[in-house]
């Protein structure tokens, strides 16, 4: 069932984007594994928070050995989350609450468990064989640098069964398609037209930035890759209009702006290096970092939007920033070196936060009110902790907390046969971190979320609109104007851990009351001379200007 | 009448957007367009470099400069909006300017400097001079480390000095201060050092600053608070000083900065707390002492002349200030032709000693005490000159000791004349 309501073909940039692993929200069988049927019993959850779209990670039959990122069967659901009927029951549900629903879509490499990848091994003449990359060496691509830098010792495998060499960005048992040939770009948009003629609203295309391979190059943001994905978006353009492609591409502003093309590309990208800048200004109570990425953040086509996110499913990724700025990370959010996996930091955002609230509302007010799409990593709406002792990432993927009751509300089964541990510290454990009891009080941080997603989307302004920063001389202050034809809304943030006075040049619109938009409570007109804040620590506001 | 604030409002609005820091480097300037922007953009690679984690802040403090000065200053921030190509820095860098109340005076330039550091809390600070145009980044390092990193109190600097540079230093001010505090630091009246929050508060929290002491001697006082109020000191060598034109420098201003500061302390403590015995070293990063002996243009007989004149021309005043054997002494010496005239260390270190005691015990107007030395201090200098004409480093060196040691081995001479007789 395609979505009923009124066919924006811009609605992802009002979008309230939630992030969430089928697996890790709700069991309604009991065999302790997230299934469809529970997340479709949580989109009352869901809609009441304010979320208007979803983006499932992987929901592919997998051999899970990278959390369900190495696919072993495009055309279908993994069992433990149910069957294909599961899923369009849910899509459904999920649009008849005005929901959108995103998939995972993970275009360079399957796992090696896939079929295509067992026929393309199983001689060097099978009509698959070059469905991968092969290689009689391993030296090829030498410009490629190594992703996963934690486990893998090379981007190339060798593979007993054929004998030979097969190219590999990620893990050794996630082999890359080739994109150069045509089969393989052919199956692969049918693929995408099969979940779309299906009714999801989108894709989020996985590690987008490596399907091509060129040598005397880094392997990365080709042209023939940017050809390629234009291709598929003409055709879903043309078949499938309104739909929503986002690329997750972890690379600087410059080489982002690529993958928007002429608004013939994608539609959203993420913006990767804007994320840990946001932790590191809170950190320095420096507004700089924040503002120089947006500054070098190249414009965009009017069509396209950029997503913004505090924390995902991976860990918080330190590839786009200096080794100065990498090393400063490590010691103020990651001390204890178990916390470092690949270059990044694998916590969830309010232990990155130390469990603060003020700050945990300060980066969420940031993240809904600067220009982009935001998205909110499941459980991070009621401050989940998380268990780095898990391994790999998996200790940012772990059961959502519903209640205080058995398995924190998430599965009936036996808590040992869960398909991670529930946290069960006095700080994060579910009976201290629950959404029921969260829902009871209107200070908790859940019913705070839901109320300042309400304010977000009372305009149109925080998706659509311009933004102009202001430069007080205090530095701890990052203050900026969004404006959407005449509505036009100031934004002050005081990064700092202390109480600051902010003197603002706001000349240009004197004669405006400042109305602020949590209380909707008057401030004093705006005057001819510098306009006088003071704010507590970590404190932002967001005023509506109104002439009167 | 309300006290004026040495905080102008601009001054405290800068302030305020600056917030807490934890290192502040103070510039007093006037008129300095020739030379600070070199030395704020050196101050700036320096904490980069260096400090690029801590929180700091560039604080000009200007007596009134009416060329570019402050503007050269301010253009050294580093901000969103302002950025160095060659420099990736962490944070923001506040470099403010702002005019403090008053007159022009070094003394009032510190006290504003340390009224910023108390109000941003800052941690470790240092003072660098506008006119050090050959600073290097280098020496950011060099004097703040020791107070960040290993919690000493003053840092003041080492230099490697031409041994015809620096005289009122190695003749007078460090013998003397040796002598009487018992620490071997080299440079009591620095141009540039550092110290820590602490000792900026505890040297702020001193009645001076309405006082004379408090406008032109503050550098020299904070020195001296520092060795006797037991904080910990530290030296750090920073490599060549600048020369300065000795000609065109004002000797009696200069006396009055120093020497007078000196003589005006020994008042504040004392004078039987003064170390009885043998002067102890200071910790210090580098060599203590280094001395360059490329050649220089002096202007021996000038001095050998203001000499002989002076000690003529005060005659009265010197007999009211010194002991009658030490007065026969320099008449003797003055008699004597160019080349074989010499201030004995002997003879200057009781004439140093005489004069501070008359300043206690003020025979005549203070001031005029500081004057009076003026003359018999060129003869001293011009004795240096002589005797060190053909000498390589270590040979200076030695015979600055050698000067030292006799400061030291006439304490007593000192105790003598101070509350006794001539």
């Amino acid at each position: 069932m395609v979505l009923a309501s009124p066919q924006d073909t811009l609605w992802y940039k009002d979008a309230i984007i939630y992030q969430v692993h089928v697996r890790a929200f709700y069991d309604s069988n009991g065999d302790g594994i997230g299934d469809f049927l529970g997340l479709s019993q949580k989109l009352d959850y869901l809609q009441q928070l304010g979320v208007t779209a979803l983006w499932l990670m992987p929901i592919f039959p997998s051999p899970m050995r990278d959390d369900g990122y190495d696919i072993a069967d495009y055309y279908s659901v993994h069992p433990a989350y149910g069957n294909l009927d599961d899923f369009k029951a849910f899509l459904a549900a999920a649009h008849q609450r005005d929901i959108r629903v995103i998939i995972e879509m993970v275009l360079n490499h399957t796992s090696n468990q896939h079929p295509w990848f067992q026929e393309s091994r199983g001689s060097r003449d099978n009509p698959r064989r070059n469905w991968y990359v092969w290689s009689e060496t391993d030296t090829r691509y030498r410009g490629a640098r190594i992703i996963f830098l934690d486990t893998e010792l090379s981007n190339w495998a060798w593979d007993p069964v054929s004998k030979e060499y097969y190219w590999h960005r990620f893990f050794s048992h996630q082999p890359d398609l080739n994109y150069d040939n045509p089969a393989v770009r052919e199956e692969i948009w049918k693929v995408m037209k099969f979940w779309l003629e299906m009714g999801v609203d989108g894709f989020r295309l996985d590690a987008v930035p490596y399907l091509v391979e060129r040598e005397a190059t880094n392997c990365e943001n080709l042209p023939e890759t940017h050809a390629i994905l234009k291709e598929f978006r003409a055709r879903i353009d043309k078949e499938f209009p309104g739909r929503m492609l986002l690329a997750e591409a972890n690379q600087w502003p410059a080489d982002l702006r690529q993958y928007f093309g002429d608004g013939d590309e994608f539609h959203m990208a993420f913006h990767f290096p804007l994320m840990p800048r946001m932790f590191m200004g809170l950190k320095l109570e420096d507004r700089k970092p924040i503002t120089e990425i947006l500054q070098q953040t190249p414009a965009i086509p009017e069509s396209c939007q950029w997503c913004l996110f505090l924390r995902n499913h991976d860990e918080l990724t330190l590839e786009m920033v200096t080794d100065a700025e990498r090393d400063y990370m490590y010691d103020e959010y990651a001390k204890d070196k178990g916390m470092r996996l690949n270059l990044g930091i694998r916590r969830r955002l309010a232990p990155l936060l130390d469990n603060d609230r003020r700050r945990i509302e300060l980066m969420n007010g940031m993240l809904l009110s600067l220009p982009g799409t935001p998205i909110i990593y499941y459980g991070d709406e009621i401050g989940m902790g998380d268990n780095i002792n898990l391994g790999d990432r998996n200790g940012v993927r772990t059961p959502m907390q519903w209640n205080g009751g058995w398995n924190g509300g998430f599965s009936a089964a036996d808590p040992e046969t869960l398909y991670s541990p529930l946290l069960l510290n006095p700080v994060y454990g579910f009976q201290a971190v629950n959404a029921l009891s969260q829902a009871r009080f209107d200070h908790s941080l859940l019913s705070w979320m839901k109320h300042i997603i309400k304010v977000r989307k009372s305009t149109p302004v925080f998706g659509r609109g311009s933004i102009e920063f202001l430069y007080p001389a205090n530095h701890r202050v990052l203050a900026y104007m969004r404006q959407l034809g005449k509505e036009t809304v100031l934004v002050v943030n005081n990064v700092s851990s202390s109480a600051q006075a902010v003197e603002l040049d706001l000349r240009r619109y004197k004669g405006n009351i400042l109305i602020e938009m949590f209380g909707r409570n008057i401030f004093p007109r705006i005057g001819d001379l510098p306009y006088l804040l003071t704010m507590g620590p970590y404190q932002f506001y967001w005023f509506r200007l109104r002439r009167v | 009448m309300a006290e004026e604030s040495i905080l102008t409002d601009d001054f405290l609005r800068e302030l305020i957007n600056v917030g807490e820091v934890d290192i502040l480097i103070g510039v007093p300037t006037y008129n300095d367009a020739a030379t600070v922007g070199q030395v704020v953009q050196a101050v700036r690679a320096g904490l980069v470099e260096y400090f690029p984690r801590e929180r700091a802040v560039i604080v000009n403090v200007d007596g009134g400069s009416r060329d570019a000065t402050r503007d050269l200053v301010r253009a050294a921030s580093i901000s969103d909006l302002q950025r160095v190509s060659d420099l990736h820095a962490l944070r923001t860098l506040h470099s403010i300017s702002a005019r403090y109340a008053g007159d022009p005076a070094p003394g009032t330039a510190l006290h504003a400097i340390l009224t910023a550091a108390d109000l941003l809390r800052a941690h470790a600070c240092a003072v660098i001079s506008p006119s050090s145009a050959n600073i290097q980044p280098e020496w950011i390092n060099q004097l703040l480390r020791p107070v960040c990193r290993e919690n000493a109190d003053l840092v003041t600097p080492v230099y490697c000095r031409n041994k015809f540079d620096g005289l009122l230093v190695r003749n007078l001010l460090y013998p003397m201060t040796r002598a009487l505090y018992g620490r071997r630091l080299r440079e009591p009246h620095p141009a540039e050092f550092a110290f820590s929050g602490r000792l900026g508060n505890h040297l702020l929290a001193q009645d001076i600053w309405s006082q004379e002491i408090g406008q032109i001697g503050a550098e020299t006082y904070l020195v001296i608070q520092a060795v006797t109020g037991g904080f910990r000191l530290a030296q750090s060598f920073l490599g060549p000083k600048l020369r300065i034109d000795q000609a065109a420098a004002d000797l009696v201003k200069a006396l009055r900065q120093s020497v007078g500061v000196l003589f005006w302390a020994l008042q504040q403590h004392p004078l039987a707390s003064a170390t009885n015995g043998e002067s102890q070293p200071i910790p210090t990063n580098g060599p203590e002492h280094q001395v360059s002996v490329e050649p220089v243009r002096v202007n021996r007989k000038r001095l050998y002349q203001g000499f002989t004149h002076g000690v003529a021309e005060l005659e009265p005043v010197l007999s009211s200030i010194l002991s009658a054997r030490t007065l026969a002494e320099l008449r003797r010496a003055a008699t004597l032709a160019e080349d074989d005239f010499r201030y004995s260390d002997e003879l200057w270190a009781s004439t140093v000693y005489e004069f501070a005691a008359s300043y206690h015990k003020a025979v005549i107007s203070r001031d005029h005490i500081v004057q009076a030395l003026a003359p018999l201090y060129r003869g001293r200098a011009y004795t240096f000159l002589v005797e060190n004409r053909d000498a390589k480093g270590e040979e200076v060196e030695a015979n600055v000791e050698a000067l030292c040691q006799t400061f030291e081995r006439l304490r007593p001479h000192l105790l003598e004349v101070w509350d006794g007789g001539k």
